[in-house]
Formats: C-alpha cells, sequence, structure tokens
C-alpha cells in the first residue's frame, strides 16, 4: 500500500466512518435484532429465571408436562422433615414436635391455610399474627413468584421440588425472563391478518402518492414551461415551500386547515356543511389528505427535476413542432414526453424507494388512524418498536417489520440499478441531441 | 405562393427590432435575407413562419391574411439551423411527424415520408435516429420533414451554417435543386454572400431590421446602393479610398475622372473592387507601393498602399513580376467603380 492509497483511504475515512455507522452497522442490528423476541420485558441485557402464577397457563404450549405444571402450583406449604427443621430453629423444638403430631406430611394451597394449622399449636401457642405468618412463610415450598439469578440455582430448586428431569429443559427455558434468539418474529408477522393489512396500505400509500407526485411534477413543469421565466419561476418556488418547511410545522398547518374547528369546516358552515375534522372522519378523507400531504412535499423535486430536463430540451424543437402543425397537447405528447423518460423513470424509483420507509408524515399527521386504516407498514414498525400504546415495546418484532423493508429497498435499487443501467447514465446524458 | 409582407413592426420587450419593414416575395421565387448576425433576419423568418408574433403590418400568403394565424395553420415549412429533428424519433418518424399530428392514416403516412426521403435521397436511412445521421443527413431530414406537408412556403433559417465546406457546397445546390423541382417560394436567412448569391433569385440585404437593398444578385454585386452593400458583397471585399470631388476624384498625389454622367462635388468615397484594379486593365493610373502579396495560386491579392497612406487591393493573374515594396502605377477599370457620398448613398 503505497502513500496515495493511504491519503486517499485517510480522505475518504469520514464518509467510510458514517456508512459504517449510519448505514451497515443499523441494517446488521436490524437482522440481529429481527431474530430475537427482545421487548420491554425482557430487556435488552440477560434475564433472571422465574415463574409466575400467570406462566402457569402458557407452560403446557411450552413443552412442559401437566405434572410437572401441577407441582409447580400445588402444595405451596407441606409441613415435612425438612421445613420443620427450619420451623424448630426458629420457633423451637417442641412446637415442632407438637405440629408434626398434628399435621405432620399434611400440605396446604395457601398463606391462610398454613397459618391456620399454626393457630392449632395448643401447647405453646404462637400469638402473635405477625409470627405466625412469619413461621408459616417457613413452610413455603413453591417456587412460584421467586427470582433466580444463575440457571443451576433455578435447577437445583426444580429439581427439590421433584420436577421430573425430562421436563426440567423445557421449564428452564420458559422460566427465563430475558432475550432468546428465535424465529418466533416472523411466523408472527406472517400469521397476523395485521401484517398483511399494514402491507396492503403501505402498496396503497406508495402507488396514490407516486403517481400525484409525477403526474402533479410533470403538470406543474410542463405549465410553468409554457410561462413567461419570472412568472414560472415564482411559481415554482410557492410549490417548493413544503419541501423547506419542517414537517412538524407543515403538517401542523394542514391539522389546522381540517379539524373540525379549521379553515375548511369554517369555510363550509355558512354553506350548511356540519363541521368534521376533515383529515380523520374516515379512511377515505384520512388517506386523501396523507397522499395530499406527502404529495406536495414530493410534487416540488419533481417538479425541479423535470423543469430542467425541459430546458434541456432545444426551444428549436418546440418551435418545428409548431410549424409541423402541433398543437400544445400533441407538442407535450411527441415531443416532451418521450424525452423525459428517464427523470419519470428516476423519480418514480427514487421516490418508491423513499415513500416505502417514510412515515414521519403519516405519523403527525393521523398517526395511523382512524382505527389502523392508514397505518403503513413502516408506521406499524416504528409503533411496534418504539412508540407502542401498551408499553411493552417490542424491539425484537419491530426490528423484523424494519428487516422487510431493508430486503425490499436492496431487491429494488439492484434491480433499478440494473435497469438504469446508470454506467451508462452518467457517462452519456439522454436528453441531449 | 406569393408573400406579402407590409409595414412589419417586430418589439421584444421595449427594443424595436424591426420598425416598417416591408418585403415581396414573388411565387415561386427563392429569396434571401443576408446581413451580419443581429440585423433581424431570422426573426423576420420566425415572423413569417409564425412562431414570433407580428406587432404591426401584414402578412398575406397570396390574397390570404395570415397576419394573426399561429404556425400551426400556416402552409409554411421551416428548416432551422441545427436541424430541430426529434432525437427519439427515427429518420421516418421525424418526417412523417407533420403528418402523424394531421392524423392521417399509416399507410398513407408511410408512402408520403417514402416518397419525400426519395426526393431528399435518404430512402436507406428511414430507420435510424438522427445522432446516427451525418450533418448532410440530417439536414436532408429536416428538409423532407419541411417538405412533407406540401407547404407553399419553404423558411431556411442558416440551413448550412453547421455543416463543414465541402457539404456546404454540396448542399447548396441540393437545396436550390429541391426548391426548383417543387416550384416552392422560399426565403433563405443566411449571414454568408456567398450562399445568398449562389442559391437566390433575389437578395434583400439588411441592416438594423431594415431592407437596405433588395435585388437580384449580380445587380446588387454591379450597382449596390450603398457603400454598406458595396462592403458587404464581395470576396475578397472592396477597397474604398475617400476623394475629393472637383471636376475630378483626387486623393493624395493620385487623381481620377470624374466617370461619365456623374456630378459630384466634395468629399466623396471611391469604391473599387480588387478584380478592376491592376496591371491588366485598361484605364487612367494609380500608383503606390505594394505593401502585402497573397498568393492564391491562379492569381495573387495585392495590397498597394496609396502616398496618402490609403489601401487598394488588386487581384492579379500569377506569374507576374511583383515584388514587396516595389512602387506601382496600375490602371483602374474606370467603368466599373463606385461613388458614394458622404452618408454612404450611391451617386
Amino acid at each position: 500500500m503505497n502513500r496515495q492509497t493511504l491519503l486517499g483511504l485517510g480522505f475518504l475515512s469520514p464518509a467510510l466512518l458514517a456508512v459504517v455507522m449510519f448505514f451497515l452497522l443499523p441494517v446488521v442490528l436490524t437482522v440481529v435484532f429481527a431474530f430475537t423476541n427482545m421487548s420491554t420485558s425482557t430487556g435488552i441485557l440477560g434475564g433472571e429465571y422465574q415463574i409466575s402464577e400467570s406462566d402457569l397457563r402458557r407452560l403446557p404450549a411450552a413443552g412442559v408436562r401437566e405434572e410437572a405444571v401441577e407441582m409447580l402450583a400445588g402444595a405451596d406449604y407441606a409441613v415435612r422433615a425438612d421445613t420443620l427443621a427450619l420451623f424448630a430453629a426458629e420457633f423451637g423444638d417442641k412446637r415442632a414436635q407438637e405440629l408434626e403430631a398434628l399435621h405432620g406430611g399434611a400440605s396446604f394451597d395457601d398463606r391462610r391455610a398454613m397459618e391456620r394449622a399454626l393457630k392449632d399449636l395448643r401447647r405453646d401457642p404462637i400469638r402473635s399474627v405477625r409470627e405466625r405468618k412469619a413461621a408459616a412463610e417457613l413452610f413455603r415450598i413453591s417456587i412460584l413468584g421467586q427470582r433466580f439469578p444463575t440457571e443451576a440455582a433455578f435447577v437445583e430448586a426444580i429439581t427439590a421440588l421433584g420436577i421430573p428431569e425430562a421436563d426440567q429443559a423445557a421449564l428452564t427455558e420458559a422460566a427465563y425472563t430475558g432475550w432468546t434468539f428465535t424465529t418466533q418474529n416472523f411466523e408472527l408477522l406472517w400469521e397476523l391478518p395485521a401484517t398483511w393489512r399494514y402491507a396492503l396500505n403501505s402498496a396503497l400509500y406508495v402507488v396514490l402518492t407516486l403517481a400525484f407526485n409525477v403526474g402533479f411534477g410533470l403538470f406543474l413543469a410542463l405549465s410553468t414551461f409554457y410561462l413567461p421565466t419570472r412568472t414560472a419561476q415564482t411559481f415554482r418556488a410557492i410549490w417548493f415551500l413544503p419541501r423547506i418547511l419542517p414537517p412538524v410545522l407543515y403538517v401542523l398547518m394542514w391539522q389546522w386547515l381540517t379539524w373540525d374547528q379549521g379553515f375548511i369546516s369554517a369555510i363550509l358552515r355558512p354553506f350548511g356543511i356540519e363541521p368534521i375534522n376533515w383529515m380523520r372522519h374516515t379512511a377515505t378523507h384520512a388517506w386523501t389528505f396523507i397522499v395530499l400531504i406527502n404529495g406536495c412535499v414530493g410534487a416540488s423535486l419533481g417538479m425541479i427535476l423535470f423543469s430542467s430536463s425541459l430546458r434541456a430540451i432545444p426551444e428549436t424543437q418546440l418551435f418545428a413542432a409548431q410549424v409541423d402543425g402541433a398543437n400544445r397537447w400533441q407538442q407535450v405528447r411527441f415531443v416532451l414526453l418521450p424525452q423525459m423518460r428517464w427523470p419519470i423513470l428516476f423519480i418514480t424509483s427514487y421516490q418508491t424507494l423513499s415513500l416505502l420507509t417514510s412515515f414521519e408524515y403519516i405519523l403527525l399527521a393521523t398517526d395511523g388512524g382512524p382505527g389502523r386504516q392508514t397505518e403503513v407498514w413502516a408506521l406499524a414498525a416504528y409503533h411496534t418498536a418504539l412508540s407502542n400504546y401498551g408499553g411493552n415495546l417490542e424491539y425484537g418484532l419491530g426490528a423484523a417489520y424494519a428487516l422487510a423493508l431493508v430486503i425490499i429497498g436492496i431487491l429494488l435499487s439492484a434491480l433499478y440499478l440494473r435497469f438504469f443501467n446508470f454506467r451508462d447514465l452518467v457517462a452519456k446524458p439522454r436528453i441531449e441531441q | 405562393m406569393r408573400i406579402e409582407l407590409q409595414n412589419f413592426t417586430k418589439r421584444f420587450g421595449d427594443t424595436t427590432v424591426i420598425e416598417d419593414m416591408s418585403l415581396s416575395v414573388a411565387s415561386g421565387e427563392m429569396i434571401a435575407l443576408l446581413g451580419p448576425s443581429g440585423c433581424g433576419k431570422s426573426t423576420t423568418l420566425f415572423a413569417i413562419s409564425g412562431i414570433h408574433r407580428i406587432d404591426g403590418g401584414t402578412l398575406h400568403f397570396g390574397d390570404r391574411d395570415v397576419t394573426r394565424l399561429p404556425p400551426q395553420d400556416r402552409p409554411v415549412g421551416v428548416v432551422f439551423q441545427n436541424y430541430a429533428l426529434y432525437p427519439h424519433m427515427s429518420v421516418a418518424e421525424n418526417i412523417g411527424f407533420p403528418l402523424r399530428v394531421q392524423k392521417l392514416k399509416p399507410a398513407e403516412i408511410k408512402s408520403r415520408v417514402g416518397e419525400m426521403a426519395e426526393l431528399v435521397q435518404i430512402g436507406n436511412l428511414l430507420k435510424r435516429k438522427p445522432q446516427q445521421l451525418s450533418g448532410g443527413q440530417q439536414q436532408r431530414v429536416a428538409l423532407a420533414r419541411a417538405l412533407v406537408r406540401k407547404p407553399d412556403v419553404l423558411l431556411l433559417d442558416e440551413p448550412l451554417a453547421n455543416l463543414d465546406a465541402k457539404l456546404r457546397l454540396e448542399m447548396r445546390s441540393e437545396i436550390r435543386r429541391l426548391q426548383r423541382e417543387t416550384g416552392i417560394t422560399a426565403i433563405l436567412v443566411t449571414h454568408d454572400q456567398i450562399e445568398a448569391m449562389s442559391m437566390c433569385d433575389r437578395i434583400a440585404l439588411m441592416k438594423d431590421g431594415r431592407i437596405e437593398q433588395i435585388s437580384t444578385p449580380a445587380e446588387m454585386y454591379e450597382r449596390p446602393a450603398s457603400r454598406y452593400v458595396a462592403g458587404f458583397l464581395g470576396n475578397p471585399p472592396i477597397s474604398f479610398v475617400n476623394a475629393d470631388a472637383n471636376g475630378r476624384l483626387a486623393f493624395g498625389d493620385n487623381a481620377l475622372p470624374l466617370p461619365s454622367g456623374i456630378a459630384a462635388q466634395g468629399p466623396v468615397v471611391i469604391g473599387l473592387r480588387p478584380e478592376h484594379f491592376g496591371p491588366q486593365h485598361q484605364g487612367p493610373c494609380v500608383s503606390g507601393q505594394v505593401s502585402f502579396i497573397e498568393p492564391q495560386g491562379r492569381e495573387d491579392l495585392i495590397d498597394v498602399t496609396l502616398p496618402d497612406g490609403q489601401r487598394l487591393r488588386a487581384i492579379v493573374p500569377a506569374g507576374h513580376d511583383v515584388a514587396l515594396g516595389q512602387t506601382v502605377n496600375w490602371q483602374v477599370d474606370l467603368s466599373r467603380i463606385h461613388l458614394f457620398d458622404a452618408e454612404g448613398a450611391r451617386l
């Protein structure tokens, strides 16, 4: 490696670092997370071992046999040699002997029953309620709700309970509260009807917005093309505003326009139309405004690109078309549009990719509502992983959502690169004569 | 089709480019609009084609007033300097475009395109794209496209400017042949006097938005209406000598007799073409010193500096023995000199 190569790498390093930090690393982490069941409840670090009352119901599904579950559930408190020894150490041998005589070998379902049993002591009763409670605890043999920091401690505990060896592995796995590697996210995505709904929403969102972007961008470019320069520039500058406005402010203005005491409602009230929230009244309302909000941002990009490619077409071609007898529409249809094939294809492919992953305007406008009618795939990923109403943020599932987008994005990019033959495109402009 | 442009005025914003210009072109005639760049010749052409609006005056094709008609409705074909071919269409589609927008049947378009392509001799190139053609071939396509609509008027805007010297010669006669064969009325815009003189029946020489003179090429060359016209035509250009007219034309130590039929007094300008001065002519002599010799093969261009510092140019057949610095006393063909007054008008 000579000095020049090193120097080149040196100059490249900030860019390489940025690519690694902000592209490669997130992609790799997304892949990793997608194969875990990481969530708020598992935490992102390791976990402990614990079986709770509510876990019992799901244990058979996890492969633990019914007998083992009954062992865990039943026989919470037992009077037997080992527990009596503990009791004797604290409350004296006499009491222990009396209790053994009265209830030796018995077991109780809950603490109150155990306490009642302790009341049966006559020779030297335990009078204090508190002491009786503490005594009852000594007979407790259940591990439900108990935390074990290591696997070894947990296995020891269930062995003590008498859980058969055959069930121990499954039980240990079920008791683990930390995250584990799993493919269940993808199974879940496949099975959930909501997933298909989000995919359809995304497709609808991309197709409608893209059609609006390209169509309206073309309309703006062509209409300003035939205007005097000064007027055209002013017009374009106005249409560019949505793009340079901060998204929050921009959507806030739409909200103001559409809410039930907003501009549209106020205008329509004198005509006897009931004020409604125009953006969220029905799914159709919501979709209309989502397309408009995103479209007005996206159309300006198309407008700029289309305008410049229009201006690259020599003016004399239009003169020629005029004397050839072509009217405005024929000039656009036969002379201008065919020469704008590449910019149109570029905008289409570029915006397909960016629309697939964009959700910020929807988040700010309807947040997926009404209901989940405008929840697109990317927004679902965000909601699942980072802003869940229930409070349990499912990082793993969210990453699985995102991974699907990453894969679609990479596939589409590869397709476009091949389709556009970018090397050719860079070497020679297609618009020039 | 006769073209009648009357009192034509064209303004761009506040600047008046052409004011009160009139031009009439006879049916079947080919006329050149000749002039330096910026004189308004292309503007006039674009106004006739309808691409530019006419701000004042009228335009008639035959008896029909077309002043307010959009270009689509005027029976004109235009060939542009850069040909303005549609790059995304094949040659056949380019030529057929004027017919396609008229919604003619594909079969008819095809036969008329074929006909036209034969006329301009590019029948074998119909499937190509314009980028795959040479400049001359593109020019032929442009001509075919302009003519396919069977227009009454053909307008050519500097059609040869983008061609190399050899092709230019070829296309010059080619365009003239097409114009003659179709009998179309044609207007050629050019800044090249040779193009104008060799291709056209008449020349309208323009200067600053006015027509300086309009006549046949020979007439314009022989009897230029002004010093400007005399200076514009001719290669090598005419020499001008300031003289004092007082019964004779005196300049420095030299003097020429006043040509017959001309009465002039005071300062005048003599215009003398190089081919009318030299040792091979008959007439009164002018003496001076040879200051420059430019061999051209068949003949040499020789500059003669007069005693008062003014310069005459002569075309002398090769084989002379004139040397640089030599003092010569050469004849002037007196019947061919042009006299202009101080304002540049012909005397």
